[in-house]
């Protein structure tokens, strides 16, 4: 089982804790990754699609000669190229004028092959859930956990649960925790926004979102967090002291990134999912986490 | 069947405090819940306010919360919502100011927003023969936008709205879109200049529910995704933005990838002392876990020119 790599630059930017976490855990996995080096960012959503849909292409291209499908650790770049990749699958007459006026110059083309998916689809759809369980070193038992999916993970419909089946995308998260032997705590705002994409224009609906949602989970009594997105990562955990300053109220909850959660369960302890590297202090989870193994 | 409906109450002529009233009824098998509200108060409580108008899901009058989750009441068939039993919960929208039970203040909620667009089309010159003609494919994209029927439900799945009730709101910055886009318009730039303003389109977390609520499948979210693509291609207005987005185009066309400690940095702004030292205490936090990435220290992706150059054919087709 392998996939062309793409990690982002969060994973080795904002959140380097990210990147050596699911490099371990993949390998652990036995999931072999071919990283992508020579490609470009996905734009984010900040970047206009007349710009990174030819990036994106190039991308596509790029795995498309591998052979491989990409694996990303990112909901964002997952959504922006995802919808990127539809409207190239979509439409021939838009991939061939794309392949044609940015991609030929390098001797390029994309064929419209190439698929895109999150390390979370990965697991459910290639690698097999029953497989995954049979690694589980360490079942989380008694650790309550809030699922936090990033928007971009779940919509929009066309490009990220093209068919009913693939609806299932949806709950992912939510049965993941429970596969590996923790409790969920639910929260209302788990498949809506984190705030960041605002956090420049206006910071207050920005703060005011990481209270509503790490607020709500701590409510609920859980003990982190977890999310397959380090930019949902870089507000929810990395501003979650402005939020409480903001808002008045103490909050305190860790966030995990969905490689350092896998991991704990397949028996890395928490140093080698690098949980010191947060802002939120993680110390309650290691000390749960040490006292089950 | 018999059906119990709990339904929001809130009378600011009486306490003004809001309740809930109980009634139980017998109805048809293929009963709406407006039939129902219809019923109530014909037969047992001419008090309850409610709004309803078309009954066929055309006029979007009837908009409320049906066990939770926002529905037209006259296409809301009763038997799809008791099947966990009989009872239905019916409230009015989240977050708007109600008037009086089930009926809140669409002006507040929408068309005041909808106003502040400038929700008409000035044209260049004097029409032929009194008509501004325009080829039929010119319009396809925009038919779909003017088959808005103003339910709301866009609005009332929004993200930001929960947090802040002056955001103008996916309904009224898809009307931006609609005359924006008009290839009759004589400044395309008009109406993307008035929803550049605080409130606007960069307020917006293009999070796609929008889309997802919308029954028309309008897509709101790729209207005002679109909007933004055109301010950034012809020069964004909102200073902030501005800063954030130039700082972010500049990193990935020199190195292929975003440097983000530069981004943090410069979408404050390098000369604002105060917006820098608001990052102060977070960077700081984050050095100490050495995890701060350290601004311009950003090493070029392999290929960065052939990204370069894409990025750069890209802006030049734009112009």
């Amino acid at each position: 089982m392998k996939y062309a790599f793409y990690p982002g630059c969060v994973s080795r930017g904002g959140c380097p804790e990210l990147y050596p976490s699911a490099v371990k855990v993949a390998d652990k996995l036995g999931i072999e990754l071919d990283e992508l080096k020579s490609v470009g960012c996905t734009g984010a959503g900040v970047l206009p699609q007349n710009i990174t849909d030819p990036i994106n292409a190039r991308t596509f291209a790029k795995a498309e000669q591998l052979g491989l499908p990409i694996m990303t650790i990112c909901s964002t770049c997952t959504g922006v190229m995802a919808q990127a990749n539809y409207r190239l699958k979509d439409d021939p007459n838009y991939r061939a004028k794309i392949n044609r006026e940015y991609l030929a110059d390098e001797g390029l083309e994309y064929k419209g092959t190439t698929e895109v998916k999150h390390l979370l689809w990965v697991l459910f759809e290639d690698y097999g859930i029953e497989r995954l369980q049979s690694l589980i070193q360490r079942p989380l038992k008694g650790l309550k956990v809030s699922p936090f999916y990033g928007c971009y993970l779940r919509r929009p419909p066309e490009a990220i649960t093209p068919t009913k089946e693939l609806n299932r995308r949806k709950a992912y998260l939510d049965e993941l925790i429970g596969i590996l032997g923790a409790e969920m705590a639910d929260i209302s705002g788990k498949g809506k926004c984190c705030g960041f994409p605002i956090l420049s224009a206006n910071e207050e609906n920005s703060l005011a979102m990481v209270a509503k949602h790490t607020g709500e989970s701590k409510e609920k009594g859980a003990d982190f967090m977890v999310t397959p997105c380090p930019l949902c990562h870089l507000n929810l955990d990395g501003n979650q002291s402005r939020a409480e300053a903001q808002t008045g109220k103490e909050i305190d909850l860790p966030i995990l990134h969905l490689p350092q959660f896998v991991g704990l369960a397949l028996g890395f302890n928490p140093n080698e999912m690098n949980l010191k590297r947060h802002i939120v202090s993680t110390t309650d989870v290691e000390s749960k986490v040490s006292m089950m193994s | 069947m018999q059906v119990t409906f709990k339904v929001y109450r809130k009378d600011p002529e009486k306490d003004g405090k809001p309740g809930r009233s109980n009634y139980t009824l017998e109805l048809a098998e293929d009963a709406t819940v407006l039939d129902a509200l219809l019923k109530i108060r014909d037969e047992s409580d001419s008090t309850l306010a409610f709004r309803g108008c078309c009954g066929r899901g055309y006029c979007g009058e009837c908009m409320m919360r049906v066990n939770g989750s926002a529905r037209l009441a006259c296409t809301a068939k009763v038997p799809d919502y008791i099947k966990k039993g009989p009872e239905i919960s019916l409230d009015p929208l989240r977050n708007v100011p109600v008037i009086k039970d089930l009926v809140f203040d669409w002006d507040a909620f929408m068309w005041n927003k909808i106003k502040e667009v400038k929700p008409w089309l000035e044209t260049e010159g004097s029409p032929v023969n009194g008509e501004n003609l325009i080829a039929d494919a010119a319009m396809q994209d925009l038919r779909k936008v003017m088959s808005c029927f103003y339910c709301g439900m866009c609005d009332e799945g929004c993200t930001v709205l929960p947090v802040d009730f002056d955001f103008l709101g996916p309904a009224a910055l898809t009307k931006a879109y609609r005359f924006a886009f008009d290839p009759r318009n004589k400044d395309s730039r008009e109406q993307v200049k008035i929803v550049e303003k605080p409130k606007g389109i960069w307020d917006c977390v293009h999070c796609y529910e929008a889309d997802e609520h919308c029954p028309r499948g309008i897509e709101p979210t790729k209207r005002i995704v679109a909007l933004r693509d055109r301010a950034f291609n012809s020069g964004i207005t909102h200073e902030a933005v501005a800063r954030h987005h130039a700082s972010f185009a500049a990193s990935v066309k020199e190195s292929g990838w975003l440097d983000e400690g530069r981004l943090a940095v410069e979408s404050e702004g390098l000369t604002n002392v105060k917006g820098l030292m608001k990052l102060l205490p977070t960077a700081a936090k984050a050095l100490a876990r050495g995890k701060a990435p350290i601004p311009y220290m950003h090493s070029k992706r392999p290929d960065a020119d052939k990204i370069k150059k894409i990025f750069e054919k890209a802006e030049q087709e734009e112009k």
